[in-house]
């Protein structure tokens, strides 16, 4: 599919135009942060790794976990760039890829602390839109859904299924009555919170579609790292424990994954 | 709790509250609810209104309701809104379905994950980037329940129209280039099947905080496959009712 989907395009080379990676330098199964600064942090809960690139927001490096071949690669912040990360990725052989992110609170009962497993996103993005119309469900893969609950269950976590919310613009969310099309940023959260949707970040509606297409597996964890309505935010000792929590999370979830050469 | 002083009767649904089970399973067709309440214990007729026809029965000790929807999301709606209303937790649509990218084949048995919201209605209850998901615990269970049962069934998203004609006839149709292209890239975005409610089954259970699925049949309605159909759904409930009482 990934062969057939990129023939005779800027994709069709051996290494990759943005993510400077070519066949052999990833694993099946990737790990998404947004944050390239973040990716030598979810390494160090691997067995080991090695940095294979680092161009423009994507740093990748590939390792083995409990003896599970396993990558890491950040995205940067937006739909945009990982678009583009997901696109190359699957042209050198990922096919599991698993978004790892922080998230606002949107329900009373999404607490910082607490990790979001997405079953689906809201496309208030720009980029899916460019892939399939947007009436098209953002959907994650129920097998690696499944895994991740298990996984979350097994350690104890605190933890939410369901949809959350994916958005093009960070200072539209948190100051929306400073926007010029505040009335509808404002109208449409409040669907979106009476809709019962948990967390909102920035990547997972474009991950799932784009994962639709490519007939990828996709998945996402989101850590609610804060609360506007509380005016709550993990603290930097709290952030790092929850993280570490997430990865390991992700990590345990990736061994239900059957590895693909 | 409240319920039994809030509600009597509601507008369509020829039962009112303390008359449906917690799980219910929605078919379109009114006349498809005998057939699969025949798979239950004990099936009684509570009534039938328009297109809403509901009986009541039971599958190893646990109470299930059958109560059909009509065709369409618009009187699906209804049919959610009210069931709800009167106390349903669980809504699990029994339907016949078209193929979409040709992965589905006549006689497959499809349980959606999601759905293409190529609906009016669900527009009316959320803004369209929102999207139509089935409970997870729902999919989980309905996949479990076939394997179990050794009926081979495929997972995916489907795509819930409002023009059953537009469909299958769409070059008749004066959008016809506007249905061809949005055809097409259902199909190269990897949908399965083509049906007409679960996008406002999904969006609308959402919204009330109850639980959906769907299981679909490509091409095929005879009496075999609504059996099949039924057995999957209701063994499903079977294991989310033992889940429920862990």
């Amino acid at each position: 599919m990934s062969d057939e989907n990129s023939k005779g395009g800027l994709l069709d080379t051996p290494i990759q135009y943005h993510i400077q990676l070519k066949k052999g330098d990833v694993s099946d199964f990737v790990i998404l942060p947004g944050d390239p600064g973040r990716v030598e942090f979810i390494a160090e809960h691997f067995d080991s790794a090695k940095l294979v690139a680092d161009n423009r927001e994507y740093k990748t490096m590939t390792g083995t976990y409990k003896g599970r071949p396993v990558t890491v690669t950040s995205t940067g912040i937006g739909c945009p760039s990982t678009a583009i990360a997901v696109e190359e990725l699957a042209n050198v052989g990922v096919n599991t890829f698993v978004r790892l992110g922080t998230s606002g609170a949107m329900q009373e009962h999404t607490r910082i602390g607490d990790k979001v497993i997405a079953t689906g996103a809201v496309r208030y993005e720009g980029t899916s839109v460019q892939y399939m119309p947007i009436e098209f469900p953002a959907v994650a893969s129920h097998d690696m859904v499944s895994a991740l609950i298990s996984s979350a269950k097994s350690s104890n976590l605190s933890h939410h299924v369901g949809i959350v919310q994916s958005k093009d613009s960070f200072y539209g969310q948190h100051n929306p009555e400073g926007m010029p099309i505040a009335a509808e940023l404002l109208q449409k959260w409040d669907a979106w919170v009476k809709g019962g949707v948990l967390c909102s970040e920035m990547e997972a509606a474009t991950l799932f579609v784009v994962g639709s297409y490519r007939k990828l597996r996709t998945g996402a964890v989101l850590l609610v790292a804060g609360d506007q309505a509380r005016g709550e935010a993990l603290t930097k000792e709290e952030y790092h424990q929850n993280m570490t929590e997430s990865i390991n999370m992700i990590l345990e979830a990736s061994l239900d994954i059957k590895v693909e050469e | 709790m409240n319920r039994v002083q809030k509600v009597e009767q509601v507008k369509h649904l020829p039962i009112k509250f303390g008359e449906v089970a917690r799980y219910v399973i929605v078919p379109g067709d009114p006349n498809r609810v005998p057939l699969i309440a025949n798979n239950l214990d004990n099936p009684v007729h509570q009534g039938q209104n328009r297109e809403f026809n509901a009986y009541k029965g039971s599958y190893k000790g646990t109470e299930i309701s059958v109560v059909s929807t009509g065709i369409g999301c618009p009187s699906t709606a209804i049919a959610v809104e009210e069931l709800v209303h009167i106390g349903a937790e669980v809504l699990i649509r029994i339907g016949t379905s078209g193929s979409v990218d040709n992965t589905a084949k006549k006689g497959d048995i499809f349980i959606a994950t999601a759905a293409v919201r190529d609906d009016g209605t669900s527009k009316q209850y959320m803004p369209i980037e929102f999207p139509a998901v089935a409970s997870h615990h729902v999919v989980e269970n309905l996949i479990k329940s076939s394997k179990h049962l050794q009926i081979e069934s495929l997972v995916g998203v489907c795509q819930s129209k409002d023009s059953f004609f537009g469909e299958v006839e769409p070059e008749r149709m004066p959008v016809a280039p506007y249905l061809d292209s949005k055809w097409k890239a259902w199909q190269g975005g990897g949908v399965g099947a083509s049906e007409m409610e679960a996008a406002t089954l999904f969006t609308l259970s959402h919204i009330k905080r109850v639980q959906a699925g769907a299981v679909l049949a490509v091409e095929v309605s005879d009496i075999d496959t609504v059996n099949k159909m039924t057995k999957i759904v209701i063994e499903a409930i079977n294991y989310m009712e033992e889940a429920s009482n862990v």
